[in-house]
C-alpha cells in the first residue's frame, strides 16, 4: 500500500539505537550458536564479541552511512510529498471551480495592479539613472538670497566660472531646453524640419559621463564663443528617424538655421536627459547675442554638477556656495546670488511624481490585503465542509504540519495562478497608463516588466497565498476543531470561528474606508482644480507655433511681417479672431525682468522686484477671451515707433498698486518710465495649480521676439483651420517651418492630466475596496444565516417577528461596519498627511469628505446586511425545526 | 584444500552480499551463515566489515532495510535487494567472471 | 580491460618473474599478453608490489641492461618466492573459482 503519511523520520539517536540493536542481535545469535555447540555462556559471548571485530569503528562508520541515507531519504520524501500536494491541490481546485475562478480573478486583479504600480515605482524611482555613478549627479540652481528664491535658472558666465573655479567637484555643465522654444531649422537635406535642440555649455557631457554611441563628443574648445562651435551631436531617436541609423552621418554637415554644423557623433538611446524629445545637442555658445545675450543677468540655463570621489552632498553644496559667494563679491549683477541650491539629479527629475506613485503603491497594497482577507474568510467558511476530510486524514496518521503544508500548497498554487494572470494584466495596465496622452510620468520610457518586476510578482504571489491560507489552514487543523467535529459539533461555524470572521470583516471595512477616503479627497481636489478659472476661454482656440527666421526677416522688416501675418490669418474664413503670444499657457514661462514703481524706494542692497514678461500681439486677450479689467489692451495704434507701453495683470496691480486703479500709472523699467495702459485678469501660465504671478505684457511690435504662437478663435473645429493657417503663414514665407500645432483645450487637459490620472486610479481602487468590503459583510452574514437556520426557526417559532429577526441581522452587520469605520477613520486621519502633497484646494483631513465617506460606507454596509437578513426573515420555522 | 579460511579480496565483499540477498531477504547474521554454508567454510566473512558493507550498500541504494521478526521472534533488521542492486549484481558478476578467467590464464602452470 | 583486484597483484607479478628475470615494463607487457589483453596494471601499483615482494624476500633485484642498451632494474624470483607462488596461486584460483561459482548460481538455489 502506498503509505501516504507514513514517512517515518529517524533522528540521530534513533539511528544509533537501531544499529546497536542490530549488532546485539548478531552477537546474541552467534552466542546461542556457540552455546548450542557446547561452549559455556560467558565464553560463548566473549568469543562472539571477539569474532565481531572492531565494534567502535563499525559503529562510527555505520552511523555516518545511515545519516547520509536518512538525508537522501528525507529529500526524496519531501519532493514526493510536494508533488503530491500540488497534484492534490489542482484536483481540489478543479472540484470547486466557482471558488477557484472567483479567487483567481480576485488575485489577478490585486497582484496585477500591484505589479503594474511596482514596475512604475521601480522604473521611475528605484532604478538609477543610466549614467556612470549616477548618485554623484546633482541639479544646481542659483539662489537669490535677497528675494528668497532658491530655484533661479543659471547664467552661462556663471556656469563657466563655476566650472573653472571648481576644486574637488568633478565637473559642472549647463544646458538650455525649452520645449518648442529652443529649436533650429534643418534645411538642405530632405524636408525642412524644425528640430528640437538642447543647447549645452562646456562640461555638460563631461558631467553626465555617458560615452557616445558613434563618433565623439565636443571638445571644450568646440563649446566656447569664438571656437569651432558649429558642431552638433545627434540623439539616437533623431538619428534613426532622419538618417535611418546610418553610421555615415558622422562627419557630414547639417544646415541648421542656414549655417553648416558638423555632426560629431550620435548618443545612445539611453540618454533621455533633459528630455527624450530632443533631436540634437548644439553648443550654447553658437546662439548669437542678438538672440540671447550671454551676459550674467540673463539666467536661463539649467545646471548640473558631478561630485568628486567620495564627496557628500554637503561638500558639493559648500564648494559651489564658496564659488557663488566669490562671484557675488566680484560682480555687482550677482550681488544677490550668494548661494546655490542643489538636489540629487534623480530626485529632481522624479520628485513631482514621487508622492503620487507611493500613494498609489500604498492604495493598491491595501486592495490586495482586502482581497486576501476576503479569500481567507471564504476559505474559513469552506473549512467546515472540509473538516471531515481533514479529520479522516488525521486518523490515517498524517501529522498536523503535513496537513497544514498541504493546505498552504493549495493557497500558494491558487495565488501563483492568479499571479501569472496578474502579470499579463499588469502588462496591459502599464501599457495603457503609459500610452495616455501627455508625458505625465518622468522616465516613463524606462518602465517595463523586467526580471526584478517578475521576481516581485512571484514573491508577492507566494506571500499572498501564504497570507490568506495560513489562518484557515491553522484553524482547520486545530485540536479544538478536531474534537468538536468528532462530537458532531459545527466546528468553525460555531462561536470560535465567528469571532475570527467578524474580526476579518472589521479589518476589511477599515481598509475599504481608507481607500474610499483617499479616493474622495483626490476627487474633490481634482474637481476643485477643474473649476479653476484659467483666465481665458479655451474652446475653439487653435495655436500654431513657429519661429520667425531673422536672417530672412531682419528687423525692421520683421515688424511688418508680423503685422501682415496677423492680417492674413484674420482674413481666413472661419477664423473669428486672431492674436499672437510668445508662449501659450503651460507651454513656457516667458522671461523675467526687474522693475519698480515710481514711488518705490529700494534700500541699499535690496533687489528690484521682478515680474514674468510675456510678449503678445494686439488683440490677443480678446482672442483668447481674457478679461480686461481696466483700460485697454494693445491695438493697432501701438505701433513700433509709438511710445513704449505695457499691460499688467491683476496680480501685479493688486500687489503694487493696492486699492487704486493701475491703468494710467506707470512702471520704471530699465530706468525708463513706462505707462500702464490696461490691466488684464490673471492667466495661468506655469501650472493650473499655480495662481497668476505678477506679469507684464509687452507689445511684440515694440519689443520683438521671434518665437510666435499664433492663436486663432475658430468658428468650428479648430483643427480644421490648421491647414489654412499654415497656408496663410507660408504665403508670406514659403520656407517657414512650423514647430507645433495644438488647441488650447489640449493644453488645459494636459495641465491636469496627472491629477486626473491619479484621481481615476484612486477612485477605481476605492470602488474595488468598497465592493470587496461589501462582499465581506455579505459573506459573513449569509454564512451565519445558513448555519443557524435551526436557531432562527426556533426563535421565530417562539414568537419572534420576522421583522425583528431581520433587524437583528442588519444591526449585526452595521455594528461590525461601525467598528471598522471607526478604526478606518482614525487610520485615515493619521495617514492623511502623506496625501497632502497631491491635494489641491482641500486639506487631507477635510471633514466634509470624511463625513461623506462614512455615509457611503454605512449605506453599503446596510445594503450588504439587508440582503442576507431577508433570507433570515424568510426562514420557515417549521421546516427549520424539522430539518435535523 | 587449505584449512584456514580465506580472507576476502577487497571489493568482492559487496558483490558477495548482493548475491546472497538475491536468494531471499535476510538479516546480517543470516547473510554471514549463508556464505559460510555455501562455501563450506572456505570463505569467512568478518562481522564488522559485513555490517559496514550492508549499510554502505543501503546508502548506495542497492539494498533496502526493514525491521522484522526473526525465526525466534526477535526484532531483526532485514535487508532486501533493490532493482538497482540486482543490476549491480549482474554487472559485477560478469565482471568478476571475466577477471577470474584472465587470472586463470595467467596463473596456468606453464 | 579489468583493473587488477588489490591483493591479487603480488601473486600475478610473482608468476610473471617466475620464468625469467624481468624489469617492470616487461612484467606489465607479460601480464597483458598472458591474460589475452584483459588485465590492466597501473604502474605505481606494480612498483609498489615489486617493492613489497622484495621486502619479503620473494624476489631479488639487480641492475641489468635492456634490449635497447638502457640500464634497468631486473627482478628475479627467489626460492622462497617460488614456494609462495605455488601456495598462493592455488589459493587464488580456488577463491576465484569459488566466487565465480557462487555468483553464477541460480537465484533460487537456497537449499
Amino acid at each position: 500500500m502506498r503509505r501516504l503519511f507514513r514517512h517515518v523520520r529517524r533522528s540521530a539517536s534513533d539511528i544509533r539505537s537501531e544499529l546497536d540493536e542490530e549488532m546485539r542481535f548478531h552477537i546474541d545469535a552467534r552466542t546461542e550458536e556457540l552455546i548450542a555447540g557446547g561452549s559455556l555462556p560467558k565464553e560463548a559471548r566473549a568469543q562472539a564479541e571477539r569474532e565481531f571485530g572492531d565494534m567502535e569503528d563499525a559503529r562510527e562508520y555505520i552511523a555516518r552511512m545511515d545519516r547520509a541515507t536518512e538525508h537522501a531519504r528525507r529529500r526524496r520524501w519531501f519532493m514526493e510529498e510536494f508533488t503530491q500536494d500540488i497534484v492534490y491541490a489542482m484536483r481540489r481546485l478543479r472540484a470547486s471551480k466557482l471558488f477557484a475562478i472567483t479567487t483567481i480573478v480576485t488575485l489577478a486583479l490585486g497582484i496585477g495592479a500591484n505589479t503594474a504600480i511596482f514596475s512604475m515605482v521601480r522604473g521611475v524611482l528605484l532604478r538609477p539613472l543610466p549614467f556612470p555613478e549616477p548618485e554623484e549627479l546633482y541639479r544646481v540652481w542659483s539662489h537669490n538670497t535677497n528675494v528668497g528664491n532658491p530655484h533661479v535658472p543659471v547664467s552661462s558666465p556663471d556656469v563657466e566660472d563655476w566650472r573653472a573655479q571648481r576644486q574637488k567637484i568633478a565637473d559642472v555643465g549647463g544646458y538650455r531646453f525649452a520645449d518648442g522654444a529652443s529649436g533650429l531649422d534643418l534645411t538642405g537635406s530632405g524636408d525642412p524640419e524644425r528640430l528640437s535642440i538642447v543647447f549645452v555649455t562646456t562640461g555638460f557631457f563631461g558631467t553626465l559621463g555617458m560615452p557616445p554611441l558613434l563618433g565623439r563628443l565636443p571638445r571644450d574648445d568646440e563649446l566656447v564663443r569664438g571656437g569651432a562651435d558649429h558642431v552638433v551631436v545627434l540623439t539616437h531617436g533623431f538619428w534613426q528617424r532622419r538618417f535611418g541609423g546610418s553610421p555615415d552621418v558622422v562627419g557630414t554637415a547639417l544646415t541648421l538655421n542656414g549655417e553648416p554644423y558638423e555632426v560629431l557623433g550620435v548618443m545612445p538611446p539611453e540618454l533621455r536627459y533633459p528630455t527624450d524629445r530632443a533631436d540634437a545637442f548644439v553648443p550654447y555658445s553658437s546662439i548669437p547675442d542678438e538672440s540671447i545675450p550671454h551676459i550674467r543677468p540673463v539666467r536661463i540655463l539649467a545646471a548640473i554638477a558631478r561630485a568628486g570621489d567620495g564627496m557628500t552632498e554637503e561638500a558639493v553644496l559648500a564648494e559651489l556656495n564658496t564659488i557663488a559667494g566669490r562671484l557675488a563679491q566680484q560682480y555687482p549683477e550677482n550681488e544677490s546670488y550668494t548661494r546655490v541650491t542643489i538636489e540629487p539629479l534623480q530626485r529632481s527629475i522624479t520628485g513631482s511624481v514621487r508622492v503620487g506613485l507611493l500613494v498609489l503603491l500604498g492604495a493598491v497594497a491595501f486592495v490586495l490585503v482586502l482581497a486576501c482577507v476576503n479569500i481567507a474568510s471564504l476559505m474559513l467558511a469552506r473549512a467546515t465542509t472540509r473538516g471531515r476530510e481533514i479529520a479522516t486524514r488525521v486518523a490515517l496518521g498524517a501529522g498536523r504540519a503535513r496537513i497544514v503544508r498541504q493546505l498552504l500548497t493549495e493557497s500558494v498554487v491558487l495565488s501563483l495562478i492568479g499571479g501569472a494572470a496578474g502579470v499579463g494584466l499588469a502588462y496591459l495596465i502599464v501599457n495603457g497608463l503609459l500610452g495616455l496622452s501627455g508625458d505625465w510620468l518622468p522616465r516613463g520610457a524606462e518602465v517595463r516588466l523586467d526580471a526584478v518586476v517578475l521576481l516581485f510578482a512571484t514573491a508577492l504571489s507566494i506571500t499572498t497565498g501564504l497570507l490568506f491560507g495560513m489562518v484557515p489552514a491553522l484553524r482547520s487543523t486545530s485540536a479544538n476543531l478536531q474534537s468538536t467535529l468528532r462530537e458532531g459539533g459545527r466546528g468553525l461555524a460555531g462561536t470560535e470561528g465567528r469571532r475570527l470572521r467578524n474580526g476579518l470583516v472589521v479589518v476589511e471595512v477599515a481598509l475599504a474606508l481608507m481607500l474610499v477616503a483617499a479616493a474622495g479627497l483626490m476627487t474633490r481636489s481634482f474637481v476643485t482644480l477643474l473649476r479653476v478659472d484659467p483666465g481665458f476661454q479655451p474652446e475653439r482656440l487653435l495655436a500654431t507655433v513657429f519661429t520667425i527666421n531673422t536672417t530672412r526677416h531682419p528687423n525692421p522688416q520683421y515688424a511688418s511681417l508680423y503685422a501682415r501675418l496677423l492680417e492674413n490669418v484674420r482674413a481666413i474664413p472661419g477664423v473669428v479672431s486672431a492674436g499672437a503670444v510668445k508662449d501659450a499657457p503651460f507651454r513656457g514661462e516667458g522671461e523675467r525682468w526687474g522693475f519698480r514703481t515710481p514711488q518705490m524706494v529700494l534700500a541699499v542692497g535690496q533687489d528690484e522686484p521682478s515680474a514674468m514678461i510675456m510678449h503678445v500681439s494686439d488683440g490677443y486677450f480678446r482672442t483668447i477671451g481674457a478679461r480686461i479689467i481696466e483700460g485697454r489692451e494693445f491695438d493697432a495704434t501701438d505701433r513700433r515707433d509709438a511710445p513704449f507701453v505695457v499691460v499688467v495683470n491683476e496680480a501685479l496691480a493688486r500687489q503694487y498698486f493696492p486699492g487704486q486703479p493701475a491703468a494710467g500709472e506707470s512702471l520704471v523699467i530699465d530706468g525708463e518710465n513706462v505707462p500702464i495702459i490696461g490691466v488684464v485678469g490673471d492667466i495661468r501660465q506655469t501650472a493650473m495649480e499655480e495662481p497668476g504671478r505678477p506679469t507684464i505684457y509687452i507689445n511684440n511690435v515694440q519689443n520683438t521676439r521671434v518665437k510666435v504662437t499664433m492663436v486663432t478663435r475658430t468658428q468650428g473645429n479648430p483643427l480644421t483651420m490648421a491647414g489654412p493657417v499654415q497656408e496663410a503663414i507660408r504665403a508670406l514665407d514659403p520656407d517657414q517651418t512650423i514647430t507645433s500645432i495644438f488647441t488650447y483645450e489640449d493644453i488645459v487637459s494636459e495641465a491636469v492630466s496627472q491629477p486626473r490620472l491619479l484621481t481615476v486610479l484612486l477612485v477605481s481602487f476605492g470602488v474595488l475596496g468598497l465592493i470587496l468590503g461589501a462582499l465581506g459583510i455579505y459573506g459573513v452574514l449569509a454564512f451565519t444565516v445558513s448555519q443557524h437556520q435551526r436557531e432562527i426557526g426556533m426563535r421565530m417559532a417562539l414568537g419572534a417577528h420576522p421583522r425583528a429577526v431581520q433587524r437583528m441581522f442588519v444591526a449585526r452587520g452595521l455594528g461590525l461596519a461601525g467598528v471598522g469605520i471607526a478604526i478606518g477613520l482614525a487610520a485615515a486621519l493619521a495617514l492623511g498627511r502623506f496625501l497632502s502633497g497631491m491635494l489641491f484646494g482641500i486639506e487631507a483631513s477635510d471633514p466634509l469628505t470624511f463625513a461623506a465617506v462614512t455615509v457611503i460606507l454605512l449605506a453599503v454596509a446596510f445594503l450588504a446586511s439587508w440582503l442576507p437578513s431577508r433570507r433570515a426573515a424568510s426562514v420557515d420555522p417549521i421546516m427549520a425545526l424539522r430539518s435535523d | 584444500m587449505p584449512a584456514k579460511p580465506m580472507d576476502l579480496l577487497q571489493g568482492t565483499l559487496d558483490v558477495l552480499i548482493l548475491r546472497t540477498l538475491a536468494a531471499e531477504p535476510m538479516h546480517g547474521y543470516a547473510v554471514s551463515r549463508w556464505i559460510r554454508e555455501r562455501t563450506g567454510g572456505t570463505l569467512a566473512i568478518e562481522d564488522a566489515p559485513l555490517y559496514k558493507a550492508l549499510h554502505r550498500l543501503e546508502r548506495a541504494g542497492c539494498v533496502e532495510a526493514e525491521w522484522g521478526l526473526s525465526e525466534n521472534n526477535r526484532r531483526a533488521r532485514y535487508y532486501r535487494l533493490t532493482v538497482r542492486g540486482r543490476r549491480r549484481l549482474k554487472d559485477e558478476e560478469s565482471a568478476w567472471r571475466r577477471y577470474a578467467a584472465a587470472v586463470f590464464k595467467v596463473l596456468e602452470p606453464v | 580491460m579489468l583493473p587488477v583486484v588489490k591483493g591479487t597483484l603480488d601473486v600475478l607479478v610473482l608468476k610473471a618473474v617466475s620464468g625469467k628475470p624481468m624489469h617492470g615494463f616487461e612484467v606489465t607487457r607479460w601480464l597483458e599478453d598472458g591474460s589475452g589483453g584483459r588485465l590492466e596494471v597501473e604502474d605505481s601499483a606494480l612498483y609498489q608490489a615489486l617493492y613489497r615482494l622484495e621486502e619479503r624476500g620473494l624476489v631479488e633485484a639487480s641492475w641489468g641492461v635492456t634490449d635497447n642498451n638502457r640500464r634497468a632494474r631486473y627482478y628475479a624470483i627467489t626460492k622462497a618466492g617460488t614456494r609462495h607462488l605455488a601456495s598462493e596461486s592455488e589459493r587464488l584460483t580456488e577463491y576465484a573459482a569459488l566466487l565465480a561459482t557462487i555468483l553464477a548460481m541460480e537465484p533460487d538455489a537456497t537449499a
